[in-house]
């Protein structure tokens, strides 16, 4: 993982030229540079927001972190928080509240963007479920998106190299959690790669988005028509293949979700095939909270304190 | 004598070092002689060694020095005359005739200032020295005298030796005065220690001799032929005698020692001398020196004599050791001297105690007996007056009543003469008619005088009216004359502490020392309560006879007053009784309930029964923690003072204790109750069987509770009050402490339970988590899944598991007021309640339909748990 000079300009080469046909050794990813674009102290230790251009998705892309004080002494775990529908890296920082409680735990949180932004493909920002603002955290197949929606890789692999090579950040402890999209991004890297995170909880996740009409259209568009492609996004469906270490998996659902209501959640079904894989699941039916931040942040504290268990134990 | 030895001898007696050159310089002395005779080599330090034993031998006699120091003075005078000769020594003592005071304190004070000056050790050291030099000196003379030496050396013939000693001395002083001389600047350096030395070496040869006496006098046992004639008549006197050497030589010492700094150092001299002149004289008659010792003849010979002498089959032992052996043999025989002078003296002072108290004794007894004796001749005396008053009375009384009838009977006869000589008068009348005018009242007169028959009886009676004299009661003061008095009313001390046990009391008095007493009558009975003095008085007393003043009374009831009294008795009579003390047996220990009993990670709660049927003062609580090695450890902790059956215990957590209770009163803490273990891993409670539902089965260990199958007519049961009527439930007892807690429940994945907390007063007659009072996990099976539901005031949240429990973790956190369940198989939480906790709560278990649930408890609880 060593940020030599020379593979430094090959990257930047590579990222400037856009040679799309190279497929570079994972430790490219760590080789880019970060601009931090802002920093503000919070609860002794900073929320920042950096920009840096991305491999995976070729063009520049913004995450907020915040650092716990305890990360100025040494390595802290990390929790990835994957955001929902139109939301930046900035909705969860200003709204979620989660800081106070990292600071408490010592727990570092990455906060990246739903997409990418700015590639000039066409239909990108036509709707606000598909698109920009909209990546559903799939590698798409589609040959109009292929290249820049890759949201599955940034996450999982670039987004993590990127924090463990800039930051005091262990990358053996790791964990995830988002809210809505954000929470099927969760579970679904979660459940596709055993062991990779120590502990996955969600706010109100698509739960079974082949079922729903917004994972529908973003599978169709991203993943093409053929279903058994979409299968390997879906958690309720990766549930059932799902073989690893055991997972502790906290959900929590406002019971006022107009999205709950829509169907396009479809909860039940991920519990159900949970209670049948034996997969552990305390899920949380919030009476009178809606889809809002407003509901992220009563119960964001009880979603850290659930990875903190695990990262610190 | 050898100019060698002499000239050996110069080098290590530097003037300047005063003691420390002493030493060396008799060591020396010594080893040359020594090293000479036996031709080995002998180092001084080997002396040195032994130094310490002569110490000690010298050490013990100082301690009695009272004692001894009386001796001193008695004899100082007698000393003093021989001492006269050295008059240029002696006339720093002045005035001559002193009384034996003036001369105990002169020496005295010369002592501590020599004490003051050199340390009082220091002349111990000399004597030490010349102690250590005298052994060759000894076979040298024994040398001269085979025949007499064997005896004489262990002190049984002094005398003989003597004259030729003197000899020895005077040719030794020549001797010595040549290469002191000879060597000029050393020796020279001593001259003015010896103001006499030159003008009179006669006198100097005798205090050297003196001197010489006085350490071996010391020594008791090996008597050295010395010197001066005086020497010798002290020496014919008795063991006495022999002090006075010793105290005329120290007292002397001291004298030149304020003189002379240097004095230490010319005594050493006077040895040196000594011990140089003994080889010296010996040189010169035969020139040989005994070097072995034969241990059969008990003297020294020459190592020739073992081959060939007759000393040929005797077994031999060098000089040095043989010195030595006889050295210790003496200290030994010492030692018992001084032990058994020790005892004398502890026996003399007995006997002067015994002595002061017969004495007293028999003083008081003489009294008495004058005492009574007076009473006795007072009473006799009195009685005597009595008698002859009484006698003079009577007496007067009878002669006067015998005197006034005799003076009637001498009138009566006059009255008869009378009218014997009228009738006459009248017989004598011629005229008859006169005759007869006069006859007739004459006679009347007559017939009635003789009509009254004249008295002739005694008018006094001649027997003594009081000739009895009663003596009996003089009798019987005879008798007690001898007798000794009735002992007064001993005192009876009040109770001790400790000294009683739950069965016994050791009751303790006192008498007066002026009593005689054969033995006491202990008199107790117990001190019922709630009975009157009067019903109290009727009680029998129980009695025990007891020679000592003390008694350890047995077969007592537990926590009970005793009032205890006692008399004195002897031959003469009893005592009156003492005044009443109460006694108080200790309680019986108390029994743990240990049923009752719990705990939590930083505290327990002990609960007990009294085991007395009266009421105890307090009770005591001691904790013992268990180590690791499972060796039980003295008590750690007390809580004393507690006035109720039941006592929280502040304790550490992860810890095991031992905690014993005891039952106090005035008369102390009863023996350790049984012990009770906790263990502070976790928090620990029972169930409270009184709550259960009547359905409800509990285990024989308390722990699990079974829902029977078999349908139970309710109108058949019958509720108490703190029966769950309405909801199949029990209720645990939680220790009430305001901490953390944590349990686990244990249940099958289709069993409907509730499982929660409560509060105490929760109702009954309700369903645990319907109302306030109760907080509470429902698991219920619904058609299409397992149902779990947090319930309090009849509300729950709606929360989905996917994974049933079957074994529940509970954590109560009364800080944080926080209930929390988990899923301890998979460290998962399930649920937290957030609430206040009002008053305390416990736990609460309910089976909704037939089937089991157990309960866990006393377990650490997991790290995760803090994560809810």
């Amino acid at each position: 993982m060593s940020g030599t000079p020379f593979l430094t300009a090959v990257a930047r080469i590579i990222t400037r030229h856009k040679l799309y046909n190279i497929r570079l050794h994972t430790s490219s990813y760590t080789a880019m540079a970060l601009t931090q674009v802002s920093s503000n102290k919070c609860f002794d230790g900073f929320q920042k927001v950096f920009e840096h251009d991305s491999t995976e998705l070729k063009c520049k892309m913004r995450f907020g972190i915040y650092l716990p004080p305890k990360a100025e002494g040494g390595k802290c775990p990390v929790l990835y928080w994957l955001s929902g529908l139109t939301c930046t890296e900035q909705n969860f920082i200003t709204k979620a509240g989660s800081q106070q409680e990292a600071a408490e735990h010592g727990i570092i949180i990455v906060c990246p963007d739903t997409s990418p932004r700015g590639c000039n493909i066409e239909g990108e920002d036509e709707s606000w479920d598909f698109g920009t603002g909209a990546g559903f955290y799939v590698n798409a197949t589609e040959d109009q998106w292929k290249v820049n929606y890759r949201m599955y890789s940034y996450i999982t692999e670039e987004l993590p190299h990127l924090i463990s090579s800039n930051f005091p950040a262990d990358s053996e402890r790791m964990s995830i959690s988002g809210h809505s999209m954000g929470g099927h991004g969760a579970l679904i890297c979660a459940l596709k790669n055993p062991g990779k995170y120590k502990s996955v909880s969600a706010f109100a996740p698509i739960c079974n988005p082949m079922q729903c009409p917004w994972g529908q259209k973003a599978f169709n568009g991203y993943l093409g028509s053929d279903k058994s492609k979409w299968e390997s996004y879906d958690a309720t469906v990766l549930v059932s293949a799902y073989s690893g270490p055991q997972l502790d998996i906290l959900i929590d659902q406002g019971r006022d979700d107009q999205f709950l209501a829509a169907g396009q959640l479809l909860p039940d079904n991920f519990i159900a095939a949970c209670t049948e894989k034996k997969i552990p699941v305390v899920f949380r039916l919030q009476q009178g909270y809606d889809h809002s931040y407003y509901f992220v942040c009563s119960f964001i504290s009880n979603h850290i304190k659930h990875h903190a268990k695990y990262l610190n134990a | 004598m050898s100019n060698e030895d002499v000239e050996a001898i110069p080098p290590s007696s530097s003037p300047a070092m005063l003691d420390e050159t002493t030493k060396e310089y008799l060591f020396s002395t010594d080893d040359g002689i020594l090293s000479k005779a036996s031709a080995e080599a002998h180092v001084p330090t080997a002396h040195l060694d032994i130094g310490p034993e002569g110490l000690s031998f010298y050490n013990m006699d100082l301690y009695e020095s009272r004692e001894r120091l009386d001796i001193f003075t008695e004899e100082l005078s007698s000393s003093r005359t021989e001492d006269e000769q050295f008059t240029a020594i002696e006339d720093s003592n002045e005035s001559r005739p002193r009384t034996e005071e003036e001369e105990y304190d002169l020496y005295t004070a010369e002592v501590s200032e020599m004490a003051r000056q050199y340390g009082i050790w220091d002349d111990k050291e000399e004597m030490e020295m010349g102690f250590q030099t005298q052994d060759p000196f000894v076979m040298v003379t024994q040398k001269q005298e085979p025949a007499v030496q064997g005896i004489k050396t262990w002190g049984e013939e002094p005398v003989k030796g003597e004259p030729k000693e003197g000899g020895a001395g005077e040719k030794r002083d020549s001797i010595h005065k040549t290469p002191a001389v000879d060597e000029g600047g050393s020796m020279e350096h001593h001259e003015p220690c010896y103001p006499s030395e030159g003008d009179e070496p006669q006198s100097h040869k005798q205090y050297v001799g003196q001197r010489q006496y006085s350490e071996e006098a010391f020594e008791e046992e090996e008597w050295e032929e010395e010197g001066s004639q005086p020497m010798k008549a002290s020496r014919g006197d008795t063991q006495i005698g022999e002090f006075v050497g010793f105290s005329a030589k120290t007292q002397e010492d001291l004298t030149m020692d304020m003189d002379n700094p240097e004095d230490g150092f010319r005594a050493s001299e006077h040895t040196h001398d000594l011990e140089e002149g003994q080889p010296g004289s010996q040189a010169g008659g035969e020139d040989e020196v005994p070097d072995v010792f034969c241990m059969e003849c008990k003297i020294a010979i020459r190592a020739f004599d073992k081959v060939f002498g007759s000393h040929k089959d005797h077994q031999v032992t060098k000089l040095s050791i043989a010195a030595e052996d006889t050295k210790v043999e003496i200290h030994k025989t010492m030692c018992k001297l001084e032990e058994q002078i020790a005892q004398m003296e502890n026996f003399a002072s007995h006997l002067e105690e015994i002595f002061i108290t017969v004495e007293e004794n028999f003083g008081r007894q003489e009294q008495n007996l004058e005492q009574h004796y007076n009473e006795v001749i007072q009473t006799l005396t009195q009685r005597y007056e009595e008698k002859t008053s009484g006698l003079e009375d009577e007496k007067k009384q009878k002669l006067e009543k015998l005197y006034s009838q005799l003076v009637n009977c001498g009138k009566t006869l006059d009255i008869s003469k009378d009218l014997i000589e009228a009738a006459q008068e009248i017989c004598r009348n011629e005229d008859k008619l006169a005759f007869l005018q006069v006859a007739v009242p004459t006679v009347e007169r007559i017939e009635e005088y003789t009509a009254s028959d004249p008295d002739l009886k005694l008018s006094a009676s001649l027997e003594f009216e009081n000739d009895a004299i009663d003596f009996s009661d003089v009798r019987q003061m005879m008798d007690s004359i001898n007798i000794v008095p009735a002992p007064s009313a001993p005192v009876i001390n009040p109770q001790t502490p400790n000294s009683s046990t739950s069965t016994s009391v050791r009751v303790c008095w006192s008498l007066f020392s002026d009593d005689t007493v054969e033995y006491y009558e202990l008199y107790y009975k117990p001190v019922l309560e709630g009975t009157t003095a009067d019903e109290n008085e009727e009680q029998d007393a129980s009695m025990v006879e007891v020679k000592e003043t003390y008694c350890t009374v047995l077969n007592l009831v537990p926590n009970t007053q005793y009032e205890f009294w006692v008399t004195a008795l002897n031959t003469t009579g009893i005592s009156p009784a003492s005044e009443r003390a109460v006694y108080m047996t200790v309680p019986s220990p108390p029994v743990i309930k240990k049923k009752l009993c719990r705990s939590c990670p930083n505290a327990a709660l002990i609960r007990w029964e009294s085991g007395n049927t009266n009421p105890v003062d307090s009770y005591t609580v001691e904790l013992c923690e268990i180590s690791r090695e499972r060796s039980e450890t003295a008590v750690t902790e007390s809580i004393v003072g507690i006035p109720s059956y039941e006592s929280i215990i502040q304790l550490l957590s992860g810890r095991s204790y031992l905690i014993y209770v005891r039952a106090v009163n005035i008369g102390g803490p009863s023996e350790r109750s049984d012990p009770v273990v906790i263990y502070t891993t976790g928090t620990f409670f029972r169930l409270n069987e009184d709550t259960a539902h009547p359905s409800l089965a509990i285990s024989e260990d308390g722990f699990t509770m079974f829902y029977g199958d078999e349908y139970t007519e309710l109108n058949d049961i019958t509720f108490s009050d703190n029966t769950f009527s309405r909801c199949v439930a029990i209720m645990g007892e939680l220790i009430p402490i305001r901490g953390k807690h944590y349990w686990e429940v244990e249940v099958e994945e289709h069993t409907e339970y509730r499982l929660g907390v409560a509060y105490e007063d929760t109702q009954r007659n309700g369903y645990l988590g319907a109302n306030n009072t109760s907080w509470c996990m429902r698991h219920v099976m619904t058609p299409s899944r397992h149902k779990y539901e947090f319930l309090h005031n009849g509300s729950t949240p709606d929360i989905r598991i996917t994974m049933h429990p079957k074994r529940i973790g509970v954590s109560l956190d009364y800080e944080t007021g926080k209930l929390a369940f988990f899923n301890t198989d998979l460290s998962q939480h399930i649920y937290t309640y957030k609430c206040h906790f009002l008053h305390y709560v416990h736990p609460c278990f309910a089976l909704e339909k037939p089937g089991a649930l157990t309960v866990h408890n006393g377990i650490e609880a997991p790290e995760y748990i803090t994560f809810s």
